[in-house]
C-alpha cells in the first residue's frame, strides 16, 4: 500500500515537472528560425556587443556553415545565458531550435538572395 | 557485350555518385588576395572601367536618336521627369528616417552602379574608384548605405566588416546573371514589379508558364542572351527609355537569328505578324507574380499605418491585360526636365508616346503597360516638376518635398505649382507565355475583345467586314 503510493507520487511528481518543462519548450518549438535568433543569439550579439554583432547577415554561407558545424560548440560550451536562466548556451538550446536556428542564419546569410537581420 | 554493360553501369554510378553540392569555380578565385574596392578590379581592368564610364547604365543618358525631337541630345533619368520616381538628382543619396526610427527612402542612388557620387562627365581617377563592378559581376554580393567619415553617404558591400567573407563574394565573378540585372530592374519605380511589369524578381527562378525564355526549367536565358552588347554599352531600350546606345543593334523578336518573321508556318498567323507584333499575342498578361503600380497620384498623400509612412495613393493590379498600340520603333514627348508639358485631348500630359498609326506602313500593334499618374506642374512654365519623395515620406509635406526639390534642380524658390494628370506607354518584351496561352482569334476578333478598332484606326472588326462582305 505504502509502496504503491510512493510510486504513485513519483510518477505524478515526474509528470509535472514533464508537463512544466514541456510548457517552457512549446513557447520555443512554435518559434521559428527568426524568433529564435532573436531570443537565443541577439541577446548577446547586438550591435555594440562586446561579443561581436551577429545577424544572419554578417557572414557568408560558408562562414555558418563552418560555424554550426565546428565553432559553435566550441565557443559556448561555457557560456551561460543569463537571460535563459542562468544556463550554459549549448544547453538552452536544443539540437531542433539550434537547426531551425542555422537554417535561418544561413537563408539569409549575407551571399543569400534574402540578407536579413532577425530584426 | 556483358561487359560493356557492366562497364556502361559503372560509369553510370560514378557519373550521379559526384558530390551533388559540387562547388562552382571561378576564373577570379586567383586573381587577388583581398577585395579593397573598385581598384581592386582596375588592376587588371582599366580598359573596362573606362567603357563602363561611358555606358548609358553609369551615365543615365544617352544619344536618345528614337526620340522625336531629341536630334544630337542625350536623354536618360538624370535630365528626364518621369512619373513614377521624377528625377534622381535631388534625391540622390541617403537617410529620410521616420520619426520611430524607420528608414524609409536611401534615394534612386540605390540602382545607380556607383558607390554614390553622381557620375560626373570627366573619367577621373575617382570616377574610376566610384563604380560598382560587383552589382553586375559578382554572385552573392549586396550593398548597404553607410554614413562617410566625412558625413556623408555611401554604398558598401554588407560584408564590408567582415573582409573573408568580402573576398570570398568579390572572387564570385562571371558575366551578369538575370539575379544581377534584377538586382535592380526587379524593383525600379519603387518596389518589386511598380514600374515595368514585365520584369520580377521572380524571373531568377521561373518556371515555363511565367517566362518561355527565362525559365530555369526550360531555355534558361539570361538577360545577355538577347542584351547582347559590347563594351558595356547593351542594347534594347524599348519604347519608353530615351536613351538609346547601340542604335545598331534593334533587337526584336522576329529578327533573323531569332524567331524570324513567320514562325508559324501557318498562313493566317504568319500573315498577322506585319501589322500585329508577337507580343500582342504571346503576352496575354503581365505582372504575374507582383502586382505592377497602375495608378500613383502624387497629389494625394496618405499616411499608412502598415508601411509606417506617408505614401501616394495608388493602385496596384496583377495579371494585367496589355493596351495595343501603334508603334515605329519611334518615341515621342520624352519629358526632357525644364521643357512645357503637352497634353492630349483629355487633358492628360503625354509621357513617352509610342508614335505610330494604322497609315504607317512601318508600325505595328504592340503590348504596353498603360499607366497614369498625377503629377506637380510650375504653374507659369508648364515644366513638370521632381519630388523630393523620402522627405514626404517622412513628413507628409509635399509641398515642401516639392519645393525642395525644385530648388535643388531648377534653382527656383518657393516654387507655386499645380497637379496634372499623365498617361504614359511602356513596351512588354518580357513574361511570354507558352504558345498554348497566345491569344485565341475570338480574344481580338468579337464584341468586347480586346481590340478597340476605332481607336486604333480601323472602321471595325476587319474580319467582320471580310464576312459581310462575302454574304
Ligand atoms: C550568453 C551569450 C551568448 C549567446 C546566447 C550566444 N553567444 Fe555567440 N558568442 C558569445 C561569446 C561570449 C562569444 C565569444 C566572443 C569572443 O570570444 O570574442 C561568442 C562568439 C560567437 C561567434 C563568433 C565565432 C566563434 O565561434 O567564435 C558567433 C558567429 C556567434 N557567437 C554566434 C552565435 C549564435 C548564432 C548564437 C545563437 C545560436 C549565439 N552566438 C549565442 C556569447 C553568446
Ligand atoms: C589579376 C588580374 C585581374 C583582376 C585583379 C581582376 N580580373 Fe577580371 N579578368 C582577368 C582576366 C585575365 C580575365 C579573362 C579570363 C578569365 O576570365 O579568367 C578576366 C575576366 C573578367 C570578366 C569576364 C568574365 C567572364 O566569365 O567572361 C569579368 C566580368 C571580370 N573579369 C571582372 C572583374 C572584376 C569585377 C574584378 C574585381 C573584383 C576583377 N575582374 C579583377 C583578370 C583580372
Ligand atoms: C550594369 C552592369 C555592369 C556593370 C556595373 C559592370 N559591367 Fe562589366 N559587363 C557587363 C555586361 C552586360 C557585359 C557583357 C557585354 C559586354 O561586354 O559589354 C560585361 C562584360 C565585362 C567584361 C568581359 C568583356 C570584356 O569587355 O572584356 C569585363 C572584364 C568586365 N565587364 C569588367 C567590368 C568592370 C571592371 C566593371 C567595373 C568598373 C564592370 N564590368 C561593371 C555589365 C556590367
Ligand atoms: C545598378 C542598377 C542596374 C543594374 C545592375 C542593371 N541595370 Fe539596366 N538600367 C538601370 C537603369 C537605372 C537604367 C536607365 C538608365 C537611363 O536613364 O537611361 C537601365 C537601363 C537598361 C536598359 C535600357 C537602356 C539600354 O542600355 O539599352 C536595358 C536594356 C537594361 N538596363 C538592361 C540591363 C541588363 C541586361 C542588366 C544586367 C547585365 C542590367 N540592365 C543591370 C539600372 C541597372
Ligand atoms: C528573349 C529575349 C529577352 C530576354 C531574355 C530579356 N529581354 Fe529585355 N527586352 C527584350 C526586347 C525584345 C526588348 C525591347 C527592345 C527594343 O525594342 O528596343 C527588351 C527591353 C528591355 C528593357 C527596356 C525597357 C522595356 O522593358 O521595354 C529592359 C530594361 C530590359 N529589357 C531588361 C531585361 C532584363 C533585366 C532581363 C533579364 C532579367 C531581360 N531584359 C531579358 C528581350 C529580352
Ligand atoms: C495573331 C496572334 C499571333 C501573333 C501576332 C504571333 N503569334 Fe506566335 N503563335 C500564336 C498562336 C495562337 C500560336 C499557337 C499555334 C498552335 O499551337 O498551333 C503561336 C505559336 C508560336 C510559336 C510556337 C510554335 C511551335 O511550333 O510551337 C512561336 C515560337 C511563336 N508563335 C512565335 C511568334 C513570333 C516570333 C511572333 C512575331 C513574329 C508571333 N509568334 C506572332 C499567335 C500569334
Ligand atoms: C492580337 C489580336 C488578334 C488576334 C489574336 C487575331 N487577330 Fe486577326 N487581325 C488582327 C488585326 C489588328 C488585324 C488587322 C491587320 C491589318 O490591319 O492588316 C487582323 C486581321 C485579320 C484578318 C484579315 C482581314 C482582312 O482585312 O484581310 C483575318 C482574316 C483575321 N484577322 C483572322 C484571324 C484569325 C482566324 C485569328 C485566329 C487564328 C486571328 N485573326 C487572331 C488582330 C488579331
Amino acid at each position: 500500500m505504502h509502496r504503491t503510493w510512493k510510486i504513485a507520487s513519483i510518477v505524478v511528481a515526474g509528470m509535472v515537472v514533464i508537463a512544466l518543462s514541456g510548457l517552457a519548450n512549446a513557447r520555443d518549438k512554435k518559434m521559428d528560425g527568426q524568433a529564435l535568433f532573436k531570443e537565443h543569439c541577439k541577446v548577446c550579439h547586438g550591435a555594440d556587443s562586446d561579443n561581436g554583432e551577429y545577424t544572419p547577415m554578417t557572414l557568408i554561407q560558408d562562414q555558418w556553415e563552418e560555424f554550426f558545424s565546428d565553432t559553435y560548440v566550441d565557443t559556448h560550451k561555457d557560456v551561460v545565458d543569463t537571460a535563459h536562466g542562468g544556463k550554459k548556451v549549448t544547453e538552452v538550446i536544443t539540437p531542433e531550435m539550434l537547426e531551425k536556428i542555422k537554417k535561418f542564419a544561413i537563408d539569409h546569410a549575407a551571399d543569400s538572395e534574402h540578407p536579413m537581420t532577425c530584426g | 557485350m556483358r561487359t560493356k554493360q557492366i562497364l556502361l553501369a559503372v560509369t553510370v554510378a560514378g557519373l550521379l555518385a559526384t558530390p551533388a553540392v559540387a562547388r562552382k569555380t571561378y576564373s577570379h578565385q586567383k586573381y587577388f588576395e583581398h577585395y579593397e574596392g573598385t581598384k581592386t578590379c582596375l588592376k587588371c581592368h582599366k580598359k573596362q572601367a573606362r567603357t563602363f564610364f561611358h555606358s548609358q547604365h553609369y551615365q543615365w543618358k544617352a544619344e536618345a536618336s528614337n526620340v522625336v525631337g531629341a536630334e544630337g541630345k542625350k536623354l536618360g533619368k538624370i535630365n528626364q521627369i518621369n512619373d513614377y520616381c521624377t528625377n534622381p538628382v535631388p534625391m540622390w543619396i541617403g537617410e529620410y528616417v521616420t520619426p520611430e526610427g524607420k528608414v524609409v527612402e536611401e534615394g534612386c542612388s540605390k540602382c545607380h552602379p556607383g558607390n554614390g557620387t553622381l557620375p560626373g562627365e570627366e573619367l577621373t581617377d575617382a570616377e574610376m574608384e566610384n563604380m560598382d563592378c560587383l552589382i553586375c559581376h559578382a554572385s552573392g554580393y549586396r550593398r548597404g548605405l553607410y554614413e562617410t567619415e566625412e558625413g556623408g553617404w555611401e554604398w558598401k558591400p554588407i560584408l564590408w566588416k567582415n573582409q573573408v567573407g568580402l573576398d570570398s563574394v568579390s572572387r564570385r565573378i562571371s558575366l551578369p546573371t538575370r539575379t544581377m540585372c534584377l538586382r535592380c530592374h526587379a524593383a525600379s519605380g519603387g518596389g518589386a514589379n511598380f514600374k515595368r511589369g514585365d520584369l520580377e524578381y521572380k524571373q531568377t527562378d521561373c518556371d515555363t508558364d511565367f517566362d518561355v525564355h527565362m525559365a530555369s526549367d526550360g531555355n534558361d536565358m539570361q538577360c545577355i542572351d538577347c542584351h547582347a552588347g559590347e563594351d558595356h554599352r547593351i542594347p534594347g531600350p524599348g519604347a519608353d527609355i530615351a536613351g538609346n546606345e547601340m542604335p545598331d543593334r534593334n533587337i526584336k523578336c522576329d529578327n533573323d537569328d531569332c524567331h524570324g518573321t513567320e514562325p508559324h508556318g501557318q498562313a493566317i498567323l504568319d500573315t498577322h505578324t506585319k501589322r500585329v507584333f508577337c507580343t500582342a499575342c504571346h503576352i496575354p498578361v503581365f505582372a504575374k507574380e507582383n502586382p505592377t503600380n497602375m495608378v500613383r497620384d502624387w497629389s494625394k498623400g496618405i499616411y499608412s499605418e502598415e508601411k509606417g509612412k506617408h505614401v501616394y495613393t495608388a493602385t496596384f493590379e496583377k495579371e494585367v491585360k496589355p493596351v495595343l498600340r501603334w508603334w515605329n520603333g519611334k518615341t515621342s514627348h520624352m519629358q526632357e526636365a525644364g521643357k512645357p508639358v503637352a497634353t492630349n485631348d483629355r487633358g492628360e500630359i503625354m509621357m513617352a508616346v509610342p508614335v505610330g498609326s494604322k497609315d504607317d506602313p512601318g508600325s505595328r500593334l504592340f503590348a504596353f503597360k498603360e499607366y497614369h499618374a498625377v503629377m506637380p506642374v510650375l504653374t507659369e512654365k508648364r515644366w513638370l516638376l521632381p519630388i523630393r519623395t523620402g522627405v514626404f515620406y517622412v513628413s507628409g509635406d509635399m509641398t515642401d518635398a516639392v519645393r525642395q526639390a525644385t530648388s535643388e534642380l531648377y534653382g527656383l524658390d518657393n516654387a507655386e505649382f499645380d497637379w496634372m494628370p499623365t498617361v504614359h506607354y511602356m513596351g512588354l518584351f518580357h513574361e511570354v507565355s507558352p504558345a498554348s496561352q497566345a491569344l485565341g482569334c475570338l480574344d481580338c476578333h468579337s464584341d468586347g475583345g480586346r481590340i478597340d478598332w476605332a481607336g486604333l484606326g480601323y472602321e471595325g472588326d476587319p474580319l467582320l467586314a471580310l464576312f459581310q462582305k462575302s454574304h
